[in-house]
């Protein structure tokens, strides 16, 4: 049942990912910039149903693994997409409050974001990653929490018409 | 809030993290499957992120002379359409003039110290996902490049390759909070410990307390054994501050890079180390003050009318 829209969105998945590397990265931007594929996999997450979520997590952040310039842990950003996507999705979906509004979109995303980055240094400390010191680390933080609120609301329309598409069963925002 | 997931849900939301968690141990253990799994992605991005810094180095240098150009904005949409097509053409062989200047001083500076490198261009400037400061360049194992080897630019030390595919290599900035390096004092021979803290600026603290520093004094790469990660003598910062603080063992300081960060185009990867120790033979010449031309007055009184 679910195989035709999994199976629709790992090509999706694949191009975004590789718009993020070969044309984001290429902007030497001020705070650590953003991450136009972890805005993507959270606005997917906030308006998909719990289970759905959690295999885009698992995709998403097997991706964001793969990259030679995330520099943790294989499975590292696997396990915090998984957790994070499956948790916006289920304190969201549901609610029309929040995945049908697209302010209550906006700052799921930008709040799971935020989220995400946090996990990656508990997470890469628990791992033993190093991750700088924390004047950087609370620079980057603020910068991509603000890149994320600025960089959202403009995608948000492409990517749920994105959804809307594939899975067919949510309205676009 | 949504209540319960039901079991399917939470039995699918188990196996994920279990699977990624089995993907961390494999990892954690230096399963080479999954570094292979790495170099192959970064063997298949290579091509669309030197695509995509070919297509977005007019659009990069364009609004950075729009930042310079200082002119108004009615002004400039007046002469964007007359001048757009030679602009672009203009701003094009403005980066390659950029590029072969920044090759042209690297290759003086490796021939200097009879370094063998591999000039290389900058693709990619970090990660949005990541809390180190790196950079990919367009040269990999293909072109003899592995880990741990010294990156330089035209002013100095850049940094240190991290991860090699292919065609593309990631490069660890010395602006790194984790880049550490072994430095020496160019003419007093001092050595000690380099650190980055994520600006341009590093934090220098040396080794014996019985010597010190003063301002200006100017760092050298130390070397390494097998001259990995460093080759000897490449020319890292000069002193700006130093901390005479009572409570500390020896002095520290903190130390300007020559490197410019935010203009790594064209970086040299030296994969051949110089059969002797080029010493100080890399110390940047020193800027020349201009002299100031002075004009003394002197004033002679008119005569006044005696009655």
């Amino acid at each position: 049942m679910l195989i035709r829209p999994i199976s629709l969105s790992i090509p999706v998945f694949l191009i975004v990912f590789t718009f993020q590397e070969a044309v984001v990265n290429q902007f030497n931007l001020p705070g650590g910039g953003f991450s136009i594929f972890m805005i993507f996999a959270l606005v997917w997450a906030v308006i998909s149903t719990p289970e759905i979520a959690a295999l885009l997590g698992f995709g998403a952040g097997f991706l964001m693994d793969l990259s030679l310039s995330s520099g943790g842990r294989v499975g590292q950003w696997t396990l915090i997409m998984i957790v994070v996507c499956y948790g916006v999705s289920y304190l969201g979906y549901g609610d029309e409050n929040i995945s049908g509004n697209p302010v209550g979109v906006v700052l799921f995303v930008v709040f799971a974001s935020l989220a995400a980055e946090v996990l990656y240094i508990v997470t890469a400390l628990l791992l033993g990653v190093s991750v700088g010191n924390i004047n950087q680390i609370l620079l980057i933080l603020l910068g991509n929490f603000l890149w994320t609120l600025a960089i959202t609301p403009i995608a948000l329309p492409i990517f749920s018409r994105l959804h809307l598409n594939i899975f067919e069963t949510r309205s676009s925002l | 809030m949504r209540q319960g997931g039901g079991n399917r849900s939470r039995l699918l939301l188990i196996s994920l993290i279990v699977t990624s968690l089995f993907l961390i141990t494999l990892d954690l253990r230096g399963v080479s499957v999954l570094d292979g799994a790495r170099t192959g992605t970064q063997n298949v991005l290579g091509p669309f992120q030197r695509a995509g810094n070919v297509v977005l180095s007019p659009v990069k240098n364009f609004f950075s002379d729009i930042t310079h150009l200082g002119r108004t904005r009615t002004q400039l949409e007046n002469l964007r359409i007359e001048n757009s097509k030679l602009r672009r053409e203009l701003i094009i062989r403005r980066n390659a003039d950029g590029q072969l200047s920044q090759l042209k001083s690297i290759l003086d500076l490796a021939g200097t110290a009879e370094y063998k490198v591999v000039n290389c261009r900058t693709i990619s400037q970090g990660s949005g996902q990541s809390f180190s400061e790196t950079i990919t360049i367009d040269c990999g194992s293909n072109a003899r490049i592995r880990t741990n080897m010294t990156v330089i630019s035209q002013d100095g030390i850049v940094g240190v390759v991290k991860e090699v595919s292919a065609n593309t290599s990631v490069v660890m900035l010395a602006t790194d909070p984790t880049f550490r390096i072994g430095v020496r004092v160019a003419g007093t021979q001092q050595i000690g410990i380099l650190s980055g803290r994520g600006s341009s600026t590093s934090t220098l603290q040396l080794l014996d307390n019985l010597t010190t520093i003063k301002v200006g004094d100017v760092l050298l790469a130390r070397g390494s054994i097998s001259n990995r990660p460093f080759v000897p003598g490449v020319p890292v910062g000069y002193v700006t501050d130093i901390d005479n603080s009572a409570g500390e063992i020896a002095q520290s300081g903190t130390v300007h890079y020559y490197a410019n960060f935010n203009n790594l185009g064209v970086v040299a990867v030296v994969v051949g180390a110089p059969v002797t120790n080029p010493g100080d033979a890399l110390v940047p010449a020193k800027p020349t003050p201009k002299p100031t031309p002075t004009v003394t007055i002197y004033v002679t009184p008119s005569p006044t009318p005696t009655n």
